[in-house]
């Protein structure tokens, strides 16, 4: 498992793809793959309301990737220091097993490159200090970057509050 | 130039460089970088036009002058100065679509290219004929060789020497489908010339109607200019009408391959020698500019033995080829002795028998393997009946009443090799033996007869008594003066005059024009770019090169007529299938390092990528071995490996060889295109440590997505 974690705050979040497209444009990919993608869900009748929800869908960086066993070439590696999934374009030879491999769909295809590619935290960047280029765009400030220590306990929070009006 | 490196592709990566290194800033600076690098791609996918040098040029002095940061100044200064000084190689790369060195993958030409002397466009005429398009394919050809006729029947055809797929079996019959396409074109009438330029005025006089300059005539037609031809023999066409026999060439092909250049306006005065006939003083008052000299070599080596000078029947083998060939079929006598090895003596011995010369034995002094003739002719006149003597150095020509009766030959030994590996012919003491011959024909060599050129001064002679020519150029030491063909290189073969003379035409255009003449070597043009044809592995490795039909032995001993009878249109077709593109796929071994190396598979079995040290093929065996992963096919840098889905099934292809084709499974949830349980299977036992995998269940990444995400939605009830 990275030593990271990237939360995303559903309540806030209003499905504007700004994360998505943020995540394109920094990794200057051509039409097809989204490294990072918001699933939206519903509209769904809740009481009468229509809901929809969003949910933002990078990778998870697994503790056990079944994008690296599945990989043949040793391109998609998790990093030592940090455990982030990252594939190395030199070795990757475009045979698609990690993106078959994967349950979440996370790698994704380049056909300009004939390469795998995927969400890999930005880690240039957060190497640099930065937060990940979906985080710094968010426009509700719903994504949150950092050790999984660091995530804000929100959804604990709502749900005391809620109980609290209960009363 | 380093035949290694590529201007264009050097200064491709060079701006690729640039733009990924981040240190053009300035946003407008590294949209004219995209651009210029997108033009210099375009030049060395071989997509650019005339116009993109210009463009590339004018944007890096944008770049210049803009001057927005001292990166983009120097980017403009550099890719302008190295365009400016490597202009004759973007220029070629644009205009002949090669890339001699290998480094732009879309324009290697292929290996038989290479190889023709005249670089026909070989792997796209070989496809149009499999197409039945045979005025298109003769077209293609005479854009580089205005002879296909006569080229499909005697060529020497040095591209099959060179061919891949001889690497893998036999290779292909280059040189016959390209006789199968002329004689389906001409019976078609579809045999037609390309629309010449403009009359531009000039005159040039072409001294010797051979194939160098009816192939200068040709091309200098085409541009124009107004061209005669002085050819002192009664016939046209050089040596292929006079030097080689009709039971090779029937006369036929050189006329009608000779009357579609006179129909472009050349005119050909027979019987017209020069220093004779007319004077070089009287074809300038004519208005001639220009002169070349293509008259061939005509004379021959004598064997300088006792006795050649002083009887009656030692006749040199190109006199003698010459006579027959102008109609004189009386028979020389009844044993005929031919001196020599080469293809020469052969034509001259088979000639011997049609004219019923009783016995023909050809004496070579070294042994059957070391022959310079083809083999093939070699067997053709063993089967008609030619004996052959080798090792046999002839001494002396015996006589009697002034008439040949034999020759005096001592029998050779062969040396062991000496420093450069040959093997010398060594007498061997007290081996003196009569054959009897009434007529011996000397055929070791040929030399150029310069009567007639002491008109051009100022012309130089080499040591070996060609025509003194710059290699460039093709001009004289006289101005306005050229020379091609045998003339210039000593006895070569026709598709080498051929060459000659389209060069020669280059230049003398180039010389009456102004135009710089190249400083690169020439390159040959890739004319067009077809697809392949789409059959299965097993077929692609089945199909053998077809055995062409003879004339009947008896026929062939007693008359002129035709040896070889040419393909049928099915067997011409099958041929050009077995063609494996190499104009297409360049050979870079690329797919088989991946799939060996990179994916652990090893299905692709393509030794024949390996030229040199070519290793077994077996197109088959990829079928029982291949997943169907797309590695390949991905780094192919030209496309030649190709995966396709296709009616239900996934396909792998290289230059339209199915290797494999497995059939395809589909989402359970959205119907989307999975691949092939195959390639699943490699996955599965791959993951089948880290825990089984949607359960076994067969959906696609996008469903899979939708469906984690659906799980972690959080909608949540409104708040009261």
């Amino acid at each position: 498992m990275s030593k990271y974690y990237l939360f995303q705050d559903q309540k806030r979040c209003i499905g504007c793809m700004a994360c998505v497209a943020a995540c394109k444009s920094r990794q200057a990919l051509p039409r097809g793959p989204f490294p990072s993608l918001v699933v939206t869900i519903g509209p769904r009748l809740v009481g009468n309301l229509p809901r929809t929800a969003y949910t933002f869908m990078p990778c998870f960086h697994c503790e056990n990737p079944w994008c690296v066993a599945a990989c043949p070439t040793g391109a998609m590696r998790p990093r030592t220091e940090d455990g982030i999934v990252t594939v190395d374009p030199d070795l990757c030879v475009g045979c698609k097993t990690c993106i078959s491999a994967c349950p979440w769909g996370a790698p994704q295809w380049n056909p300009e490159t004939g390469k795998a590619v995927k969400c890999d935290y930005c880690y240039e960047r957060v190497e640099a200090g930065l937060e990940p280029a979906c985080v710094t765009v968010c426009p509700t400030k719903c994504l949150y970057f950092g050790t999984p220590e660091e995530i804000p306990e929100i959804r604990r929070e709502r749900y005391a509050r809620a109980r609290a009006q209960d009363l | 130039m380093d035949s290694q490196t590529c201007s264009v592709k050097k200064l491709h990566d060079q701006i690729e460089q640039t733009l990924n290194n981040g240190s053009l800033s300035h946003p407008r600076c590294r949209q004219r970088a995209t651009e210029i690098f997108d033009l210099v791609h375009d030049v060395s996918q071989g997509l650019a036009g005339d116009d993109h040098f210009d463009s590339i040029l004018e944007l890096a002095q944008n770049l210049v002058d803009e001057g927005l940061t001292p990166a983009c100044r120097e980017l403009g200064e550099h890719v302008a100065a190295f365009v400016d000084q490597h202009q004759e190689e973007f220029i070629s790369h644009i205009r002949t679509h090669t890339c001699p060195t290998g480094r732009c993958p879309m324009l290697t030409p292929a290996p038989c290219q290479m190889a023709c002397p005249a670089g026909i466009d070989i792997p796209s005429y070989v496809t149009l004929v499999g197409q039945g398009k045979y005025a298109e394919a003769i077209s293609v050809i005479r854009r580089d060789n205005p002879f296909p006729w006569v080229c499909g029947l005697v060529c020497t055809h040095p591209c099959e020497f060179m061919c891949v797929r001889g690497r893998m079996d036999k290779s292909i019959a280059i040189m016959d489908l390209k006789g199968f396409a002329a004689e389906k074109a001409m019976s078609a009438q579809s045999y037609q010339n390309p629309e010449p330029g403009p009359d531009n005025g000039r005159k040039i006089c072409i001294i010797g109607g051979g194939p160098g300059g009816l192939t200068a005539a040709y091309y200098l037609a085409l541009r124009g200019y107004r061209v005669t031809v002085i050819e002192a023999l009664p016939v046209a066409g050089g040596m292929m009408m006079v030097g080689i026999p009709r039971y090779r060439l029937p006369r036929e092909v050189i006329d009608r391959e000779v009357a579609m250049i006179e129909s472009l306006g050349v005119e050909i005065r027979l019987n017209t020698r020069l220093g004779k006939d007319v004077t070089i003083e009287s074809l300038r008052s004519e208005g001639f500019e220009g002169f070349l000299l293509a008259i061939g070599a005509h004379g021959s080596y004598k064997l300088m033995i006792p006795g050649e000078d002083d009887y009656e029947g030692v006749i040199p083998a190109v006199s003698f080829l010459r006579r027959v060939s102008l109609g004189d079929h009386r028979r020389p006598g009844k044993k005929v002795a031919v001196v020599g090895g080469g293809n020469v003596a052969i034509d001259a011995a088979r000639t011997c028998l049609r004219l019923g010369c009783e016995r023909v034995t050809i004496l070579y002094r070294r042994t059957h393997d070391q022959m310079p003739a083809h083999h093939e002719e070699v067997v053709e006149a063993e089967e008609e009946g030619v004996s052959f003597s080798y090792l046999t150095i002839p001494k002396q020509v015996q006589g009697a009443d002034g008439r040949a009766t034999g020759i005096v030959c001592v029998r050779a030994e062969l040396s062991e090799p000496d420093g450069s590996g040959r093997r010398r012919p060594v007498p061997v003491e007290g081996s003196e033996h009569v054959i009897e011959a009434d007529v011996i024909i000397p055929a070791i060599g040929q030399e150029i007869r310069p009567q007639g050129l002491e008109a051009f001064e100022e012309v130089d002679w080499t040591r070996r008594n060609t025509i003194r020519v710059h290699t460039v150029t093709m001009q004289t030491n006289q101005q306005g003066v050229f020379a091609v063909g045998d003339a210039v290189t000593g006895p070569a073969t026709v598709v080498e005059a051929i060459a000659g003379g389209k060069k020669a035409a280059s230049a003398i255009h180039r010389h009456f024009e102004g135009i710089a003449q190249p400083a690169l070597p020439r390159v040959p043009v890739r004319r067009r770019r077809l697809p392949h044809f789409d059959l299965p592995a097993s077929l692609k490795t089945d199909l053998d090169r077809p055995k062409m039909h003879q004339l009947s032995n008896d026929r062939r001993r007693i008359t002129f007529q035709q040896v070889h009878l040419g393909f049928n249109e099915q067997q011409a077709h099958e041929e050009s299938k077995r063609c494996l593109r190499c104009d297409i796929c360049i050979r870079c071994g690329r797919c088989v390092e991946i799939c060996r190396d990179k994916m652990g598979i090893e299905a692709l079995c393509l030794g024949y990528l390996d030229f040199d040290t070519p290793g077994p093929t077996d197109l088959r065996i990829t079928a029982e071995r291949c997943i169907a992963c797309g590695a390949c096919a991905t780094n192919c840098p030209t496309g030649a490996m190709q995966m396709t889905d296709r009616d239900g099934y996934r396909e792998l292809s290289l230059c339209g060889t199915v290797l494999n084709r497995l059939q395809l499974e589909y989402c359970e949830v959205c119907g989307a295109v999975l691949g092939p349980a195959r390639y699943h299977d490699y996955i599965v036992k791959r993951v089948r440590d880290v825990s089984p995998t949607s359960n076994g269940r067969r959906i696609c990444l996008e469903c899979a997505r939708r469906q984690s995400g659906g799980q972690h939605a959080e909608i949540t009830p409104p708040p009261r």
